[in-house]
């Protein structure tokens, strides 16, 4: 009994110890050299998210590499702190606060529409960071609501601008139908875009509603057809139920012309539509992986990756870039790194270099970047080409 | 060493906690749950919280499904229900979040009782897809009607304590955790009256219950409302935690979720829930831990973060193969080997 008991007590004292060792090390805010400015991001390398996810986190990773290589921010080197959400809001949260508890975080990426509004009382709270993040909603466009947040692009409602522009340019008066999803993402721009077309003098005959994950689309077809848009616009999906539309439009003699927004549009997405891509059109805010007008960032980027990099990579590429900018410019004008210091930081940027990840210099006056470019599906190169130049909101 | 607990009264025999060690325990879990925001960071407390709202949420739906033997796949829906009538009555209204969360639980017992309507005719999976279409219609409303902020949803300012806004999990976890613990005292205490048992005879044989004097109507649908006012009541503390409620914030998968977290603890037994709300909200969070121990960085974190999702796929599975009972089960099992310890039993 006695070598019994003493065993227990070995083993109860090496749980004993082990289970303090478990919760003391991640209790703690890891000591760390002020020095560093640290990046966390909530990522999505999990769940429906997942494609975009894995794109964002190499785009961050690889800019951060690249400037530490080149000295860091004024001498300070950037860490980038990433973790996987699912794209799940309580588990981005938690991502949040655990990188928060163990790091001295000052830049933030978020993952979804739904954590950006769940951390905006959070990030009022800090009052040290200032985060960006994958969701484009025209919500979160509004500096008052959400002064320490901004958009690494056009948000959906200037996205569907660009669109109607170039349209009313193309064909003054046309009609431009407007399908998306029944979801948040899916509803986000189509009242505000509907006013937007009939201020370019553009008529919307039909709008056109599906549940978010719908396959057969065959009614909304016929009900399209009926309406003879000359442009449909997409909206709210990936990818289906895109492609059912297109194909079953076309075989019932329509004529319109098909567009999308920023997560249908890149390139490998278009491709997997087949056929049915042929000619698709839609927005992009930055330049594909492979364009070939000049942008030395791209040549970078194609030298440090010789593969395809999704346009998701190019956003979270540029997200880092204008976190670390913003965070020197900061430094250079000798403020502290606080989330209003940062954001006003941002906003300094005027007709900024983006190295031609961005075809036009941008400023950042508000909390997005309302610049894009139309892009249509040459599927013969498997390529997504010019189909205008840049367009300024 | 335990070899017995002697009775000797009625009320003995139906007391919660039997046994001094028991209590012993007890105490000292609760001493730790009082110690632990005093030690805890940021992040363990934000799980804590989320962890206690689960575990309120599942045990409501142990209510339903593990005594009462409804399956439901409604669960998310009744603490939509919850969180959103907190929300409208913390803005547009401004009362206190006391009265909040049991109007809360209340609307949401409501809908309960409502959806539990087709129970009398329904069981089984029939049942579960009754629920289903509960979900979804109040997933339309939510997203449809105005009061409701439309798919934009509604932001909820922090609840108010003798004007100290809860905002922060150090905060809430007073709250939440109280609520938490109470709900849980609540359920175990069902189960000692003519309620809890009336609705463990219809789980066993419904026919042979209502033949004992049980009226079928009465306790199904009693049953139903109280699991929602559980559900409803998380729901509150939801939309207290997270701030923002939106029609996508309570998806049919985290009815499956409650589903799962029951079946992993085990159905009807208040540990299981427990233990099963634990396991499925810490259990990925533990393993991502794991993953960030090992060396190799970044590029290792995104290869491993799809391979974490299986081997918690996998647990769930060896769970359900190797202890249908559940985690409660193991709970059990190890406990009684405490009992004759250092003997073997």
């Amino acid at each position: 009994m006695d070598t019994q008991r003493t065993s227990f007590q070995r083993r109860q004292l090496l749980l004993g110890a082990a289970g303090a060792a478990a919760l003391t090390s991640p209790l703690s805010v890891l000591a760390q050299g002020a020095e560093e400015i640290v990046i966390g991001g909530s990522i999505p390398l999990t769940g429906v998210f997942a494609f975009a996810g894995v794109g964002i986190n190499a785009g961050m990773g690889d800019y951060v590499k690249m400037l530490n290589d080149a000295g860091g921010i004024k001498g300070r080197k950037v860490k980038y702190v990433p973790e996987d959400t699912g794209y799940k809001v309580d588990v981005s949260v938690a991502a949040f606060k655990k990188i928060t508890s163990q790091n001295k975080v000052n830049l933030y990426y978020g993952d979804s529409t739904g954590f950006s509004k769940t951390i905006n009382p959070e990030l009022d709270r800090n009052g040290h960071i200032l985060m960006a993040g994958a969701s484009f909603a025209t919500e979160l466009n509004d500096p008052k609501k959400y002064p320490n947040q901004f958009l690494v692009g056009p948000d959906y409602t200037e996205m569907f601008g660009i669109l109607l522009k170039h349209i009313a340019k193309e064909k003054p008066g046309a009609k431009v139908a407007f399908v998306y999803s029944d979801s948040e993402f899916g509803r986000d721009p189509i009242e505000s875009s509907e006013a937007m077309a009939k201020k370019l003098g553009l008529s919307v005959p039909i709008k056109i509603m599906t549940p978010a994950g719908s396959v057969d689309v065959s009614g909304e077809v016929i009900k399209l057809r009926r309406a003879a848009p000359d442009y449909t616009i997409f909206h709210g999906y990936i990818l289906a139920p895109i492609p059912e539309f297109i194909t079953q439009g076309k075989q019932q003699g329509m004529t319109s012309k098909w567009m999308g927004t920023f997560w249908t549009m890149d390139s490998s997405t278009v491709m997997k539509m087949g056929d049915a891509a042929d000619g698709f059109m839609g927005v992009m805010p930055y330049r594909y992986y492979y364009d070939t007008e000049k942008a030395p960032m791209l040549e970078k980027i194609r030298a440090l990756r010789p593969e395809y990099q999704s346009t998701a990579y190019i956003q979270g590429f540029l997200a880092a870039m204008l976190f670390t900018e913003s965070a020197k410019r900061c430094l250079d004008a000798g403020k502290p790194l606080t989330g209003p210091n940062l954001k006003a930081a941002l906003n300094s940027i005027k007709d900024f270099d983006t190295g031609g990840l961005i075809g036009v210099p941008i400023t950042i006056s508000g909390n997005s970047i309302p610049v894009g470019r139309v892009y249509r599906a040459d599927m013969k190169a498997q390529k997504m080409v010019a189909a205008s130049d840049w367009i300024k909101l | 060493m335990r070899i017995g607990t002697l009775k000797e009264t009625y009320i003995a025999d139906a007391a919660l906690f039997d046994s001094r060690t028991q209590k012993l325990w007890l105490a000292v879990g609760a001493a730790l749950l009082v110690l632990f925001p005093f030690m805890a960071s940021d992040y363990w407390l934000y799980l804590a919280c989320l962890v206690s709202i689960n575990v309120a949420s599942a045990t409501g739906l142990n209510i339903l499904t593990g005594y009462t033997g409804l399956v439901s796949l409604g669960q998310a829906a009744f603490m939509g229900l919850g969180a959103y009538t907190v929300a409208i009555l913390e803005t547009k209204v401004g009362t206190p979040f006391v009265l909040n969360l049991l109007a809360g639980g209340l609307v949401a017992m409501l809908g309960g009782i409502v959806v539990g309507i087709p129970s009398l005719r329904v069981k089984g999976l029939y049942l579960a897809i009754a629920t289903i279409a509960a979900s979804f219609i109040a997933h339309f409303i939510f997203a449809n009607w105005k009061f409701t902020g439309g798919t934009g949803g509604l932001s909820v300012p922090p609840a108010k304590l003798f004007g100290m806004a809860l905002d922060t999990s150090f905060r809430l976890y007073w709250l939440i955790v109280p609520v938490t613990i109470l709900m849980l005292l609540g359920a175990a205490n069902l189960f000692r009256t003519r309620v809890g048992r009336a609705f463990i005879a219809i789980r066993d044989r419904d026919i042979s219950a209502e033949v004992l004097g049980i009226p079928l109507l009465r306790y199904k649908l009693l049953s139903f409302g109280l699991s929602s006012f559980y559900a409803g009541v998380a729901g509150g503390l939801w939309a207290y935690f997270f701030r923002v409620v939106t029609p996508e914030s309570f998806p049919l998968l985290m009815s499956i979720f409650f589903l799962a977290a029951i079946i992993v603890g085990g159905m009807g037994s208040i540990l299981g829930g427990i233990l099963g709300a634990v396991f499925m909200t810490m259990v990925p969070e533990l393993l991502k831990l794991v993953v960030d121990l090992m060396p190799g960085g970044s590029e290792l974190t995104v290869f491993l973060s799809p391979v974490r999702t299986v081997i918690f796929g996998l647990l769930i599975i060896g769970f359900l193969v190797f202890e249908p009972h559940g985690l409660a089960e193991v709970w059990r099992r190890v406990r009684r080997f405490f009992h004759l310890w250092p003997f073997r039993n």
